[in-house]
């Protein structure tokens, strides 16, 4: 067996086995480059253009009436895709309490899963460690895929140009999966790498291990060149102004950054300290160069100095995962790019399928069955959820647990009508119309439901980044209607008989 | 290729590949990982970052070394001794590899 037949053969399989659980992350993971804009779509209260934020100081006397004895507070200013505070505490041996406050009126905001629900899924699937390493497994066997696609791919260059949308089904399939494949290589290998790199230490233990005889909290603090003071058991003196310190860590930075993560520990001990990450979109690399204050005198404590070659390549590679930085016509190319790996893995599974389809073969209902229950089922749950967003009322105790319940009850629903043997043949047809009737409602539903965010109002601001939602809303409910239309005039005629190719059947 | 086979010497010689790609994969990436890290001449804090960055390459070549080898037990082996002799560089020298 050549090494190009053996290759094939492991693409195939680690390909098609990880096929949907890889494009539930990539899927997520796209949505996820808009996620805060996402967020304040969801929030209708934060859609006109706020006036003049709140300060740092008086988020400090929100959280001090609520948790004065938290073991930390932490705060985030409003930024330009986030016109909102962030703030939340996390008391002694508590879970972490998070808030969003409007910006300028210091409101909690209706409680929404927002933008985040999906850069949760793209990473942990809403499971915790477990989920974590099931997406690590995944992430594995998609560079396995990628570099064995690479090595029994002869003609790269070729295939780039080559697509023959009314040849067989299976030649376009192929066409379509190599031009999708060629084209994100980088990015898709990339991706791949840096996401793994994330959560490293996580999956790997072995340097800490012996290099820091399994000591990780050593490590971190090492790496991380991170610093903290113990409480000393006293009440704390009236503490200095916030904002006064923010400005004094922008003069220690002294290039312009801003403020990002706002933190005090032990607010109620003599020992408080206040520490203020660096925010920087303008890098790749965020080193978030914390500087730590006395909270009482307003004594500089502490300065970060730069991370070693090592944490800041890691840094690098986070960074480049993460897309925060570059603004959004970078972002946009990551969302565009992530959904050509999402096509790819359609193309592939597709692929699969016309293959099996003229041979006959084991598993071919259940790929089908996989493909109704994921490709189809995981879309139109999210658009579900934003329609759950949008007519919940905004009091309703436990809000944003019925926005995860809608897309679990659409998902499951159509997992449900993928199993059973109903209008099999009009599936696809079925699921893109539903696609298109959601993805088009959304815009107008906004208009009863979100007066002061809906498009005609968004657009005449010239307010771009809440429109956008709503015009790739549109977009996609556009594409979803003409495949669907195209999908039963294909249907109509009687098929032609497969044609079974002798060249590349992997 | 791999193809569903009805001679089970073939089912048991992918059987033993996913093992070798799996088992002898993570236990490749473990092992160089902890050998870099103590022998990288660099800090502490850069030999165990650039060791760790490095683990997913090595996993990701191990698993098509696993499908790429002559035979299943070949790929066994080699996998084999591979994480062995790295174990041995880096589980011997003991307190070395903690300095700073």
């Amino acid at each position: 067996m050549s090494l190009r037949q053996s290759m094939a053969g492991l693409h195939t399989w680690a390909g098609l086995l990880v096929s949907w659980l890889l494009f539930t992350i990539l899927f997520a993971g796209s949505l996820a480059c808009f996620d805060k804009e996402l967020t304040r779509w969801m929030q209708p209260s934060l859609h006109p253009p706020a006036g003049q934020p709140l300060s740092a100081d008086q988020v400090r006397d929100w959280l001090h009436t609520r948790a004065p004895d938290a073991h930390a507070w932490w705060m985030r200013p409003p930024g330009p895709r986030e016109p909102w505070w962030r703030a939340g505490w996390e008391p002694d041996g508590g879970e972490f309490q998070a808030f969003q406050l409007h910006a300028v009126t210091g409101e909690p905001l209706p409680k929404s899963v927002g933008g985040d629900f999906f850069f949760t899924l793209h990473y942990d699937l809403h499971a915790g460690l477990n989920g974590m390493y099931v997406v690590a497994a995944a992430a594995i066997l998609m560079l396995v895929a990628l570099i064995s696609g690479v090595i029994i791919h002869r003609r790269i260059f070729q295939d780039f140009f080559t697509l023959r949308p009314q040849a067989t089904r299976q030649r376009a399939w192929l066409d379509a999966h190599n031009v999708l494949g060629v084209l994100g290589l980088p990015f898709h290998l990339l991706m791949a790498y840096t996401g793994l790199a994330i959560f490293v230490i996580t999956y790997m233990q072995a340097g800490i291990r012996v290099a820091y005889q399994g000591d990780a909290v050593r490590f971190d603090t090492e790496v991380q060149r991170s610093w903290e003071r113990e409480d000393i058991g006293q009440p704390a003196p009236p503490p200095v102004s916030l904002d006064g310190l923010i400005v004094q860590a922008q003069r220690t930075w002294g290039d312009g950054g801003t403020a990002g993560w706002i933190s005090v520990h032990h607010p109620a001990d003599a020992a408080a300290v206040v520490s203020i990450r660096r925010r920087d979109d303008s890098r790749i690399t965020d080193d978030q160069r914390t500087v730590s204050f006395d909270a009482a005198s307003g004594a500089l404590l502490h300065v970060q100095p730069p991370y070693d070659p090592g944490y800041r390549t890691f840094a690098w590679m986070t960074g480049l995962h993460m897309a925060q930085y570059g603004g959004q016509w970078v972002r946009g190319l990551y969302l565009l790019l992530g959904l050509a790996g999402c096509l790819m893995l359609v193309s592939g599974v597709q692929l699969w399928l016309a293959k099996r389809e003229a041979r006959g073969g084991l598993g071919l209902g259940l790929v089908r069955g996989l493909n109704a229950a994921v490709l189809g089922g995981l879309p139109l749950a999210s658009l579900a959820l934003l329609w759950a967003n949008r007519l919940l009322p905004s009091g309703l105790p436990g809000r944003e647990h019925w926005e995860v319940r809608a897309f679990l009850f659409t998902w499951t629903a159509s997992i449900v009508w993928a199993a059973l043997p109903l209008r099999r043949d009009r599936r696809t047809r079925d699921q893109l119309l539903l696609g298109a009737l959601l993805a088009l409602g959304l815009p107008l539903l906004s208009v009863v439901r979100a007066p002061q965010g809906h498009l005609g109002v968004s657009l005449a601001r010239g307010d771009w980044a809440l429109a956008g939602v709503d015009l790739v809303l549109l977009a996609t409910g556009a594409v979803c209607a003409l495949l669907s239309r195209r999908l039963g005039r294909v249907q109509a005629p009687a098929p032609t008989p497969p044609q079974r190719l002798a060249e590349e059947s992997a | 290729m791999i193809s569903v086979s009805n001679s089970t010497g073939a089912a048991a010689g992918i059987a033993l590949r996913l093992v070798a790609a799996a088992v002898g994969g993570y236990g490749l990436a473990y092992t160089a990982t902890a050998f870099l890290s103590v022998w990288l001449p660099l800090a502490r804090t850069d030999r165990v970052m650039f060791a760790s960055l490095a683990s997913f390459a090595v996993y990701t070549g191990a698993i098509l070394y696993a499908f790429a080898a002559r035979s299943p037990w070949r790929a066994c082996w080699v996998l084999s001794a591979l994480c062995g002799v790295l174990a041995l560089g880096a589980f011997l020298p003991g307190g070395f590899g903690a300095r700073p």
